[in-house]
């Protein structure tokens, strides 16, 4: 019982990253742009979001609000990011996947050069510290998996119903589907298709430069070039796998987590397989699931990459 | 106008081929061995670059103007061959690629510059008579880590970062286990692997599950373990023995790291550096060990009061029977992870 306990326990707080950079993309997506681009962002996020605390701190303590502004920061950048991404993709209609690798490439590399020059070798900060809940993180069994954890977890889970909220609930979200579902009647209906997809873009950036934050404030809390290591790939596949709902999107996170969880504790128990076998297994569970939902791909938005230009009629 | 543009370029980009040639005759003139080192990673990554970039540092204040070095980071396998060519036609004298993954290039470089010398690790192979390699007995270092790891768990539960199950960090797993396993066979192990040198936050994850599985001493190897050992000091009272002298410098490491090892490529470098000036270009496998001073081995001062006599005796023993003798530990390769 204790096993599983703490398996659950880690799987929410490895999740909160592959969560918010996905839901991002998500937004991305729904608007009718695909951004590979998220690893890059992530990238950037994570080194800015280090870099502030570091600076201030020197590795020592720091007050708290430093790692917000970081995290707020690296939001900001990410934003930017998303927005100059759309200036490639939206005004100037560019491949995205091409300008979306292009922005990978940027990012990491921008990232790991900054950190060189600014921060020099391998450094780790305090980070966030956890922040059980009062009373409900004494609830037996669920009190450890879901309330011990860092601030970020709580928020990064509530953004969750509030994406759901905003997408399906509010004027923008519906904006955001019309755009990336049938730009053209969309703007027939008035809505400015291209400045619906910055917004977005701009959403998804700040989105996934948040989850990079976290990975090198709340989680890793260090940060080196390869912090990211492919993570901004799979939140882009997890959008796949989540039918481009953030609930279905929230639980691939957690079931990705839960295998590499799984796995970390299995390879303990010293079984003779290959360890390979066991490292394979949350992506083989992503390629699984992903091949046993492909009909329901169908239900992807059905402007995604295509970029929108009025004065032609596809 | 246009015609004149053109044969200013063409003056301008003849003088500059000349001007090149002119500076690689001048540095061909000197009587230095120029080693040029080639890094996937950073010369300050904590780990496994920065220790041979230590090592170059550390040849140069011995050797003094005998040798000069010049290094380039970042490189991966696919892109250190053009910076390898080009270290050759600025006349290197050694060119140090650091890591198995660049054997291949090594190997075709070899063949095509005979009268250049090479040198990757770590490999006992020997694969050409300008190739130098090098290979840790990094099962010395991980047996004395295993030692204490042993002697100071409480809760009987150890915990093992690796990368990958290869190369030295297979035998350092290999040795720790040994010396867990001969000063504490009751302990259990807990053994597994990221899949990557450089995945911080999977070491840190690996690490932090083994941690909440009852672990309450670690060890890890290569540059992702400065990641688990990040991880450790998240967690009262969790230990870590590091295979790299640097995490005793960090602030976590000085507040959690026991003891570490390092390796100590100075003497590696100084070795190369002799044989070349012999006229010994390569085709020698360079073996690393406590007995040829190959590796290093410190406390951390602020912890090793904490030891008791018996732990430090224990490893004093073990450490100066490695000094005393190169046969090292022969039986590190059956070791077996299951049942542990």
């Amino acid at each position: 019982m204790d096993v599983l306990i703490n398996i659950l326990a880690m799987t929410v707080p490895f999740s909160v990253a592959l969560l918010l950079a996905s839901i991002g993309e998500m937004f991305n997506q729904r608007a009718g742009v695909f951004n590979l681009g998220c690893e890059g962002i992530m990238a950037i996020g994570a080194f800015v979001g280090m870099l502030i605390p570091f600076l201030v701190g020197r590795g020592g303590a720091v007050p708290l609000y430093y790692n917000f502004v970081g995290i707020i920061l690296a939001a900001l950048l990410g934003a930017l990011l998303g927005l100059f991404f759309g200036l490639v993709c939206v005004t100037f209609r560019a491949p995205q996947g091409i300008a979306g690798i292009g922005l990978q490439m940027f990012g990491v590399g921008t990232a790991g050069t900054l950190f060189r020059h600014f921060v020099g070798g391998t450094q780790s900060i305090p980070g966030l510290p956890t922040m059980p809940i009062p009373a409900l993180s004494k609830i037996p069994v669920l009190g450890e998996i879901f309330f011990s954890h860092n601030i970020m977890v709580y928020l990064a889970f509530i953004f969750v119903p509030i994406s759901c909220y905003i997408l399906f609930r509010t004027p923008w979200g519906l904006k955001v589907r019309a755009v990336g579902t049938y730009p053209r009647a969309a703007d027939t209906m008035g809505i400015n298709v291209n400045r619906t997809r910055y917004e977005a873009l701009m959403v998804g950036g700040a989105l996934a430069g948040i989850a990079g934050a976290y990975l090198s404030i709340c989680q890793a809390k260090m940060f080196s070039d390869e912090l990211i290591a492919g993570r901004g790939f799979i939140a882009v596949a997890l959008v796949y796998f989540g039918h481009w709902h953030p609930v279905k999107i929230m639980l691939g996170a957690l079931l990705f987590s839960l295998a590499q969880t799984i796995q970390y504790n299995v390879q303990g128990l010293g079984l003779s397989l290959p360890y390979e076998f066991f490292v394979m297994l949350p992506y083989l569970v992503v390629i699984i699931v992903l091949s046993l939902t492909s009909k329901n791909q169908t239900m992807s938005p059905a402007s995604l990459g295509k970029p929108f230009n009025r004065e032609i009629r596809a | 106008m246009k015609k004149l543009l053109t044969i200013l370029l063409v003056v301008c980009l003849t003088s500059m081929l000349f001007a090149g040639g002119a500076s690689e005759s001048a540095e061909k003139k000197s009587s230095a061995v120029k080693i040029a080192l080639i890094v996937e990673n950073t010369i300050d990554d904590k780990g496994w670059c920065q220790s041979m970039y230590d090592g170059l540092v550390e040849a140069k204040a011995i050797l003094g103007d005998r040798m000069e070095f010049d290094y380039s980071e970042k490189m991966k396998p696919v892109d250190a061959g053009s910076i390898a060519r080009q270290y050759v036609a600025d006349g290197y004298d050694l060119i140090v690629a650091h890591g198995a993954q660049y054997k291949n290039m090594i190997t075709e470089l070899a063949a095509e510059y005979p009268d250049v010398s090479f040198a990757f690790g770590t490999s006992a192979e020997v694969v050409g008579s300008n190739v130098f390699t090098y290979m840790p007995e990094s099962e010395e270092t991980g047996y004395l880590s295993g030692l204490i790891a042993g002697l100071v768990t409480k809760s009987n539960v150890i915990g093992l970062v690796g990368p990958v199950d290869g190369g030295d960090s297979a035998r350092y797993n290999r040795g720790f286990v040994l010396g867990v396993k001969d000063v504490n066979p009751s302990a259990k192990i807990l053994v597994a692997h990221t899949g990557s040198f450089s995945d911080f936050v999977k070491a840190g994850e690996l690490a932090a599950t083994q941690i909440k599985s009852g672990a309450d001493v670690l060890t890890g190897s290569s540059q992702q373990a400065i990641g688990a050992l990040r991880a450790c000091a998240e967690y009262d009272g969790v230990m870590w023995l590091g295979q790299d002298l640097a995490q005793l410098t960090t602030a976590e490491g000085q507040a959690r790291c026991i003891a570490a090892s390092s390796y100590n490529y100075s003497a590696v470098i100084v070795g190369l550096v002799e044989n070349l000036e012999k006229g010994v270009k390569g085709g020698v496998c360079v073996p690393m060990n406590f007995n040829n001073d190959g590796f290093v081995f410190d406390y951390n001062s602020a912890l090793k009061a904490n030891l008791s006599s018996d732990i430090v005796s224990k490893v004093d023993q073990a450490l100066a029977e490695f000094k005393k003798s190169a046969d090292g530990l022969a039986d590190w390769a059956s070791v077996s992870y299951d049942s542990l």
